[in-house]
């Protein structure tokens, strides 16, 4: 696949490199010229901001960081002009990932804050630029900057230039996608805390994701420094770059490497179809008018729309994945007869507060290994913040957490996932632009296995065979009902073949029928030997299926051991249904 | 006696008929067009302007093609918006070039525009004549040609035709405050404009800059009332004179006078507190520059087209008056020429002087401008209208600075 790939990306290469040879007029070198610029712009915006969704207006800042560097060291150090290309896609890179280290660490700056940041950089960017002997007013002026003769005429050099740049652009971003990069940046799109809790260190994923984007955008500013040859603050840092590659990315399709090109080709096109002096204006209100439209009309976008026509009509040929059509799977990781009884994990002293309501104080429990333990107590007693502690959704305040050793307290919780731990959540938490099968897929690359994209993709079969959903593998999660949506959280936490694996509320919302069938399932899991911890009210599931339970109240452990000897004693009755009054 | 009146016509119309064949200057074109191509900002931030540039364009034309066409030809204008971009200028006018193959080329509007197109021009040997160019120091090729009457240093001569005019009031100014956009085209006059001050003995009691797009003028307003300055040079572009002003007002100050480099002129005439605001200009509505017929004529056709198309001022200023010299400076060109080949038109213009309604064009001077002279005037809004009042020559019926 990725040979075919290469070998198309190869002759298209070729085949365009052609045309400056074929005689035509200038114009259309420059046209192509403008159109390769706009698709590197757009495809490395879409790198960031279209697979990850953190959605960045500073693109303007890191072209103006490439024209300018290109600008500054072609016209003041005499530096040629190629060689200023890779120090302008350096520099936007650096300015980049300065920018993504401080601001990624700080979970408050997503979504529309991220947003505003970025363009308030391109601002601070453009005052910094204009009032220090970078530009300080008048612009840079490379008319006398030599353009070196790569191809028969200036304007096919540029051609060239950009047609390099593009295929260049859309190769990374196609190897990105296709990577576990890419897999990684599509699940922070929609849940970025799942996504770290899953395995997917985001924090460096955003990072990398934002260093290319920039750098791409920084070459892309270095060439345009060049063909327009007269750099000035106001034309560089306008709004209307962030402006154009969102829209071109978004009416192309952002979630395909090939979509931004195709919304920068449409977009540049129709820049040029109406630029009769006549009609300047009505030309001007028709574009709009046409990308409104195709915005309403195409919400995927363009390619984004033509893709997934391709898939419905590809499933509609293909028949199902039935459970029947694979092999039952391997155990999760149990723990098997090794060490069986020992203790897994060990949380001691554990205390977490939220804004002075402390949530668990002082918790001692331990895991042992093959068993399932039920972790129960009535609500807001501090089970699901156990959970969240143990897999690395929250920090404790203090208390250590031993897991096979490690002590799992000061971990990112990506780390943790690749200790052997997996999670559920209460209430579903499935990837909602991600097919089923890449949902449960994706722990199984980011889980302790680390597995390669295609042996995922196999293990997230026999898991969804597993857990009944084989026939729903290329639906979105949008498309199952709660009992499905369970499963699937069932399915991706099996899939990172955990040592430990903590059900949150498997049960809550499921009617008896579903009930009894997802009490067959975590049997069938316990019967390889999994060890499990298991958040649940529904009581006959507790009894049915858990060997210890541990009873929380107020954030202490009130009470521990053989289930139905523990329900009876009067601090858990208590707990649950309060104190009788004399 | 009928019999006799028709002869009589008769011979009159065929004489009349002959004259007409025989003048030049009175037959309609005929033969394939001269195609000149240009683009211009219609749309985007820039537009405003660039539809002033457009509607002196063809009213240029169709007076053109009444004529003699050029060279007994008619002229087609082939027009692009270049939506005030410069890197669309670029490829539009390379596509005027290589793809509708235009005859000659005019210049886009403003600074950015016109040096993309330059190079484009210089690559393909074509005569550029352009009226909008801000920055001379950076026009570097030979067959450039600006008409828009600046000199090759206007940051010496704008200022010091400002300072002389202030000079010879009956208040000359001591102390002196300039406030600047770092807009490129304005800066470096504004710095000249502090040196011709300090030249001159006057005390600079501020110097401010604002980034190009600033749209809060209140803490610029706070420095000028505590500076106190006796003049106040501001280097703005557009509306941001206005937001200037309306910030003085807001705070109850206004300097006793107050000189605007590019103002939007309408718009500065109308604005509460721009009473008795300076400005620069190369052409406006009285004699002198009335007493050329043709300036006449194409103020009344301007006042007419403009009002058609909804300009918010039909006056005809600084903006439409150099479009119309760019205009008169090709036609003069290809006519003394007798050529539309472009090192022709080239070496004509370097020789010859234009007179255009601005005044008297050359470009005798390195790279085609001419150093330490220009066409401009200063103005002044008196009384809700536009007055030259210097040099005095150029100065309305009885005009003068008026100083409160």
């Amino acid at each position: 696949m990725r040979g075919r790939a290469l070998a198309a990306f190869a002759a298209a290469g070729m085949a365009l490199s052609a045309v400056p040879f074929f005689g035509l007029p200038a114009f259309y070198e420059s046209f192509l010229y403008l159109v390769f610029h706009w698709i590197v712009l757009a495809a490395s915006w879409n790198i960031l901001s279209g697979y990850s969704g953190y959605f960045s207006f500073g693109h303007g800042a890191f072209f103006g960081a490439g024209m300018y560097t290109t600008a500054t060291l072609a016209t003041k150090s005499g530096v040629p002009f190629l060689w200023t290309l890779p120090a302008a896609g350096i520099a936007a890179a650096a300015f980049g990932i300065a920018l993504g280290a401080v601001v990624f660490r700080l979970p408050r700056l997503r979504g529309e804050l991220f947003a505003l940041l970025t363009l308030a950089v391109t601002f601070v960017l453009a005052t910094i630029v204009l009032n220090t002997p970078v530009d300080g007013g008048p612009g840079l002026y490379l008319s006398a900057v030599p353009l070196p003769a790569i191809g028969p005429s200036p304007s096919s050099t540029f051609y060239l230039l950009g047609l390099a740049l593009a295929l260049a652009t859309l190769w990374i971003a196609r190897e990105i996608q296709r990577s576990r990069l890419g897999t990684g940046l599509f699940a922070i799109h929609d849940d970025e805390d799942v996504a770290e809790v899953l395995g997917v260190p985001t924090y460096r994923y955003k990072l990398a994701a934002f260093g290319l984007s920039c750098g791409l955008a920084g070459i892309a500013g270095g060439i345009q420094a060049m063909f327009i040859s007269y750099v000035t603050v106001g034309e560089t840092f306008s709004i209307a770059v962030p402006l154009n590659v969102v829209l071109m990315s978004v009416l192309g399709g952002s979630r395909h490497w090939f979509g931004p090109a195709v919304g920068a080709a449409v977009v540049t096109a129709l820049l040029y179809a109406f630029t009769a002096g006549d009609y300047a204006v009505a030309g001007r209100a028709a574009v709009g008018l046409i990308l409104i439209l195709v915005i309403l009309f195409l919400p995927e976008g363009i390619f984004g729309e033509l893709i997934g026509a391709l898939k419905r009509r590809r499933v509609s040929v293909t028949p199902a994945i039935g459970t029947a059509d694979l092999p039952a799977p391997s155990a999760a990781r149990p723990g098997k007869s090794e060490g069986q009884g020992q203790p897994l994990l060990e949380a001691r002293g554990l205390s977490k507060a939220f804004r002075g309501v402390q949530a668990l104080a002082e918790v001692d429990l331990e895991v042992r290994r093959g068993e399932i333990l039920g972790l129960v107590g009535p609500n807001g007693s501090g089970k699901s913040t156990l959970i969240n502690l143990v897999s690395g959704h929250f920090r404790p305040d203090s208390g250590r957490i031993l897991f096979e050793g490690r002590d799992l307290a000061a971990m990112e919780a990506h780390r943790i996932a690749r200790t052997g731990l997996a999670r559920t959540y209460q209430i579903p938490r499935p990837f909602a632009h991600l097919s089923v099968l890449e949902n449960v897929a994706l722990p199984a690359m980011f889980g302790r296995d680390a597995l390669p994209r295609a042996e995922a993709g196999h293990e997230a079969r026999r898991w969804l065979a597993f857990t009944g959903l084989g026939a729903k593998a290329t639906s979105l999660p949008g498309e199952l009902n709660l009992h499905q949506r369970k499963f699937l959280e069932l399915a991706r936490a099996l899939a990172s073949r955990p040592s430990l694996l903590l059900l949150d509320e498997v049960f809550s919302g499921l009617t008896h029928a579903e009930i009894d069938d997802a009490i067959r399932l975590i049997r069938a899991i316990r019967a390889q030997g999994a060890t499990i911890v298991f958040v649940e009210h529904v009581i006959r599931a507790v009894m049915e299926l858990t060997d210890r339970i541990v009873v929380l109240s107020y954030g202490r452990v009130i009470a521990e051991g053989d289930p139905r000897a523990v329900m009876r004693e009067p601090d858990v009755a208590a707990a649950y249904l309060g104190k009788p009054h004399a | 006696m009928p019999a006799a009146n028709q002869s009589v016509r008769a011979v009159f119309g065929a004489l009349l008929a002959l004259a007409l064949a025989a003048h030049p200057a009175l037959a309609a074109p005929s033969g394939p067009p001269v195609r000149i191509g240009s683009t211009l900002a219609l749309t985007g931030p820039l537009a405003a302007t660039g539809l002033v540039h457009k509607i002196v364009g063809e009213i240029y034309v169709e007076q053109l093609n009444r004529k003699n066409g050029l060279l007994g030809r008619p002229v087609e204008w082939v027009l692009k918006d270049d939506q005030s971009r410069p890197d669309l200028a670029r490829t539009l006018y390379e596509q005027l070039i290589t793809v509708d193959k235009v005859d000659l080329i005019m210049g886009p509007y403003a600074t950015a525009n016109i040096l993309s197109a330059m190079g484009v021009a210089q690559r393909y040997n074509k005569v550029l004549i352009h009226h909008t160019f801000g920055t001379p120091s950076l026009a570097k090729y030979e067959m450039q040609f600006p008409a828009g009457g600046l000199a090759g240093d206007p940051d010496n001569t704008i200022p010091r035709l400002v300072f002389d005019a202030l000079a010879a009031s009956a208040m000359p100014p001591k102390s002196v405050a300039v406030v600047t956009s770092k807009f490129p085209s304005v800066h470096f006059i504004s710095l000249g404009a502090r040196e011709a001050a300090k030249k001159r003995g006057l005390r600079e009691v501020a110097f401010l800059e604002w980034d190009f797009g600033n749209r809060d003028f209140g803490p610029i307003a706070a420095r000028l009332k505590d500076a106190k300055p006796d003049f106040v040079w501001v280097g703005g572009l557009g509306l941001e004179g206005n937001l200037l002003i309306d910030a003085m007002r807001k705070i109850d100050y206004m300097p006793p006078l107050h000189f605007h480099l590019f103002p939007a002129p309408g718009p500065l005439l109308k604005a509460p507190g721009g009473e008795n605001a300076l400005a620069a200009t190369t052409f406006e509505e009285h004699p002198p520059f009335t007493d050329n017929p043709i300036a006449v004529e194409f103020i009344r056709l301007y006042h007419e087209r403009g009002a058609k198309a909804g300009l918010p001022d039909t006056s005809v200023e600084n903006q439409s008056a150099i479009s119309f010299s760019s205009w008169q400076t090709l036609e003069a060109a290809v006519t003394g020429a007798k050529s539309i080949d472009d090192k022709a038109i080239a070496q004509w213009l370097r020789k010859n002087p234009v007179d255009a309604i601005v005044g008297r064009l050359r470009w005798d001077g390195p790279f085609n401008y001419i150093y330490g002279t220009d066409l401009y005037k200063v103005k002044q809004n008196q009384q809700g209208k536009w007055v030259v009042i210097w040099p005095k020559e150029f100065a309305a019926s009885g005009a003068h600075l008026v100083t409160p």
